[in-house]
């Protein structure tokens, strides 16, 4: 299996131990490697056939590589931070474009996540990320994770939803009111509601949403 | 190049907080600031990244905010611009992943650029100050302001360049500074004009004198500004386009005098 480690805070070094030891990068992502190693791109994420439809149909496209070989590959992208996240198992919803590298044994899906993706216009859809191994999180600022219980649940702008781990559910919240459409909304009118058991991964900046403005 | 264990940095190691261990007005990191909210907070749009607790969000207008507004906002058009955060909770800000910093005032006043404040205190009053873009908090109260880099604080007196001013404090307003020996005479015009012969870009400074503290980022990236509202169209009253000195059709502020009346036609 493939190790993670962070060289800074915006560059991720993958050692590779030989063997058919392989991750799964964002195509282009790789900075720097020693050692040997093979790059292949995979067509339409990378999870065959089906996967590539499903990523096609559902909007949450990734170009990805894999990466083969011996010794230690640097991956970064546009400066992001990275978080570098430990998978025993579980499972970790990630948006797509928030996602640099994945274990090459864990497995990538997409999930409906209802209509949070609606407002945020990259799609109803997140990628799953699921099996034994690392995963590395970007995003724009060094990622906030916060902790939703039972009795704190949590409420995201989209825009700075980056991912979540954990038992939650998530529900879309609106507070479009009359005077929202009189042009004194309040800019805060779309939310996610996280409820549950779990952590949340916050950047503290947030994308051009379509409902950032209203 | 400092090297971790590969296991050095598995999720567990990352500090996970949650409604009771987010800071209480005070950063999570550079990036974010966690607001204790009981109450009342005014911020800018879109900057709220997420919250716990009971807080809605309100656009200023009429309604039963029109009191607060009335206290607390001295200028009514620039009001589209901000958002009331109302209840209990906690509430995270940031602002495109940019350096934030919380101020506290007591008794006291700072104008900031009208891009980098980002929430206050209701206790606090925003006044449009008279220097067209910046704004002007006075009274007791914290604020929260975003910069490009690191905030730094320098003493007057001080010449500063205007692309890295954020904000002062105390002192009085300050003034336009030119590189004399450089800009004069017909050469100096063309140069200032169109940059050719030389111009090396840093003629022209603000110049804060007296006592008082002046705000500086690290970098000469501006933040973008927000409207600040009109000004009463009245004599006097400068930044209300109907200027005095500017002539017709007006002048940017910093901008030098046409070349005409540099040369005396």
């Amino acid at each position: 299996m493939a190790q993670f480690r962070l060289q800074g805070t915006k560059v991720l070094a993958a050692t590779l131990g030989g063997g058919g030891d392989t991750v799964k990068a964002k195509n282009g992502s790789m900075v720097a490697y020693d050692g040997e190693m093979a790059f292949k791109k995979l067509s339409g994420g990378g999870d065959g056939v089906r996967g590539m439809v499903t990523r096609r149909l559902t909007g949450e496209q990734m170009t990805v590589m894999e990466v083969k070989g011996q010794g230690t590959c640097y991956f970064a992208d546009r400066a992001s931070d990275i978080s570098l996240v430990r998978l025993a198992g579980e499972k970790l919803h990630v948006e797509a474009s928030n996602l640099l590298c994945t274990d090459g044994g864990l497995r990538t899906g997409t999930t409906f996540t209802g209509l949070r993706g609606a407002s945020q216009g990259n799609g109803l859809f997140t990628t799953s990320v699921e099996g034994t191994g690392w995963a590395a999180v970007m995003s724009d600022g060094p990622a906030v994770l916060l902790r939703v219980t039972r009795d704190t649940p949590l409420q995201v702008d989209p825009g700075a939803y980056v991912a979540h781990q954990g038992d939650l559910r998530q529900s879309f919240q609106s507070g479009v009111n009359f005077r929202t459409f009189m042009g004194e909304g309040s800019g805060e009118s779309f939310q996610v509601r996280f409820e549950g058991d779990g952590v949340v991964y916050v950047q503290p900046s947030e994308r051009n949403t379509l409902g950032g403005d209203v | 190049m400092t090297s971790q264990t590969p296991h050095g940095s598995a999720p567990q190691d990352y500090q996970v907080f949650d409604a009771a261990t987010l800071p209480a007005n005070d950063n999570v990191n550079p990036y974010a600031f966690s607001v204790d909210l009981d109450g009342q907070w005014f911020l800018q749009k879109g900057k709220m990244i997420a919250y716990y607790g009971q807080i809605d969000f309100h656009g200023i207008g009429h309604g039963r905010l029109d009191r607060l507004v009335a206290g607390s906002f001295h200028s009514p058009l620039h009001a589209a611009d901000w958002v009331v955060a109302e209840g209990r909770g906690k509430l995270l800000l940031a602002d495109r992943a940019f350096d934030i910093n919380s101020f506290d005032l007591e008794e006291g006043n700072l104008t900031v650029r009208s891009g980098n404040l980002l929430a206050f205190d209701p206790a606090l009053s925003l006044k449009q100050s008279i220097i067209p873009g910046f704004l002007t908090l006075i009274g007791t109260g914290k604020f929260v302001a975003a910069s490009n880099g690191e905030v730094h604080f320098v003493e007057p007196p001080v010449r500063v360049d205007p692309q890295a001013l954020v904000g002062w404090a105390d002192c009085p307003s300050p003034c336009h500074h030119y590189d004399h020996q450089y800009m004069r005479g017909v050469m100096g015009g063309v140069r200032a004009m169109t940059g050719l012969g030389g111009a090396s870009g840093e003629e022209h400074q603000f110049e804060f004198v007296g006592a008082g503290t002046v705000l500086i980022q690290s970098t000469e990236m501006l933040l973008e500004d927000r409207a600040t509202g009109q000004v009463p169209h009245q004599a006097g009253v400068p930044g209300d386009g109907s200027g005095g000195a500017g002539g017709p059709g007006g002048q940017l502020p910093g901008q030098l005098g046409g070349l005409q009346r540099r040369l005396g036609l």
